[in-house]
């Protein structure tokens, strides 16, 4: 049995009713998908600068990255520098994503394999965030400490528009897009139906 | 579809790479963010007279709060993803500069919408101006381009019937 594609005003509609629930289930369930982003975030910056980041904790909703850098708060004191990331900022896209399938009746499979596939674009956001702070916002000491000069500045600036700006929103839209090209081919087909 | 997708990418990645250096921020981007900011004063004046903008920034001379239209409040971004949308779909050139020129209207309207409401919304309460502004109106505007694009390609003229 094939879900059938809804016109595009009850598609629109039914995205809006989603939303609120969308939101309540991203919310409710951060704590957990936040811990996978945050996981998978560690293994890209470990792969963009090896041995910044020597462990992940999670304070609530809030990722702490334990970094090896050091800073030196007051003359003859030092600690480790541990950056705070706010998930949500780049995970909000899976309650997007929900209302957008859902609005499609979409079947649950195809839910949880888009959430796990939006993952790694979330994790790109909270990795440069935490790239973002440590090669740029922190100051040159701490950015030459961490070794992300020159072209490696430039490339976190970038990426990191880019995966707060861009990818959050977008992903969850390219990935509805995906799983619907039928509701797309039909959308072509039947100008008459809005 | 791969076609689409991989020029949607190309196009996107070159706007916004573009959108991000000193040139375009001083000639497109800052003069933008600041008519858009006396654009919602204009429109909340016609109900209420205690606002001002400078810049960037919409100023209640009730209380004075504050907000700064930064860089993702502007519209321009959503602006870039409608733009590569339409320009990576097969369509007639007479089409996408219709849609585009449309589509950009309806993002810049929406956006308003969302820049008086944040304007209120920080006032009332700062919980839900974050919410409102961090994560529910991102995905609005999203969905508004993604109708948008929608609505667009229902005008296209329809594809060439295949010959058996």
């Amino acid at each position: 049995m094939k879900a059938h594609a809804p016109s595009l005003g009850k598609f629109v509609l039914g995205t809006f009713l989603w939303l609120p629930p969308g939101f309540a289930a991203w919310y409710f369930s951060a704590q957990y998908h936040a811990a996978v982003a945050g996981g998978l975030a560690r293994l890209l910056v470990d792969q963009f600068k090896p041995g910044i980041v020597s462990a992940l904790e999670q304070q609530g909703l809030v990722l702490v990255f334990v970094t090896t850098l050091t800073v030196h708060p007051a003359p003859g004191q030092t600690a480790l520098l541990l950056p705070e990331v706010n998930p949500l900022l780049y995970t909000y896209g899976l309650a997007f994503f929900f209302a957008l399938m859902l609005a499609v009746r979409a079947r649950w499979w195809k839910i949880l394999v888009g959430a796990a596939m939006l993952l790694p674009f979330q994790s790109w956001g909270i990795a440069f965030d935490l790239l973002a702070q440590v090669g740029i916002r922190l100051g040159p000491d701490v950015s030459a400490q961490a070794g992300l000069l020159g072209w490696r500045r430039e490339a976190i600036a970038l990426c990191y528009q880019i995966g707060s700006l861009i990818l959050p929103s977008l992903m969850p839209v390219v990935f509805w897009a995906g799983f619907n090209r039928q509701f797309i081919e039909s959308a072509l087909r039947r100008p008459d139906k809005i | 579809m791969v076609r689409f997708f991989v020029l949607f990418v190309v196009i996107l990645v070159t706007l916004f790479a573009a959108e991000l250096t000193p040139p375009v921020q001083n000639a497109v981007v800052l003069p933008w963010t600041g008519a858009l900011a006396r654009v919602s004063v204009g429109l909340i004046t016609l109900f209420d007279s205690h606002v001002a903008a400078f810049g960037k920034i919409l100023l209640s001379t009730t209380n004075g709060f504050t907000i700064s239209i930064e860089a993702g409040c502007n519209g321009i971004e959503a602006a870039i993803i409608l733009i590569a949308a339409m320009l990576a779909f097969p369509a007639p050139w007479k089409h996408r500069v219709i849609g585009i020129l449309a589509g950009l209207c309806a993002v810049q309207a929406l956006n308003v919408v969302r820049v008086i409401s944040l304007f209120y919304l920080g006032q009332w309460d700062m919980k839900v101006f974050l919410w409102a502004h961090l994560y529910l109106w991102q995905a609005l505007i999203m969905l508004d381009v993604l109708i948008v694009w929608l609505i667009w390609i229902r005008t296209l003229p329809p594809p060439p019937s295949p010959v058996s």
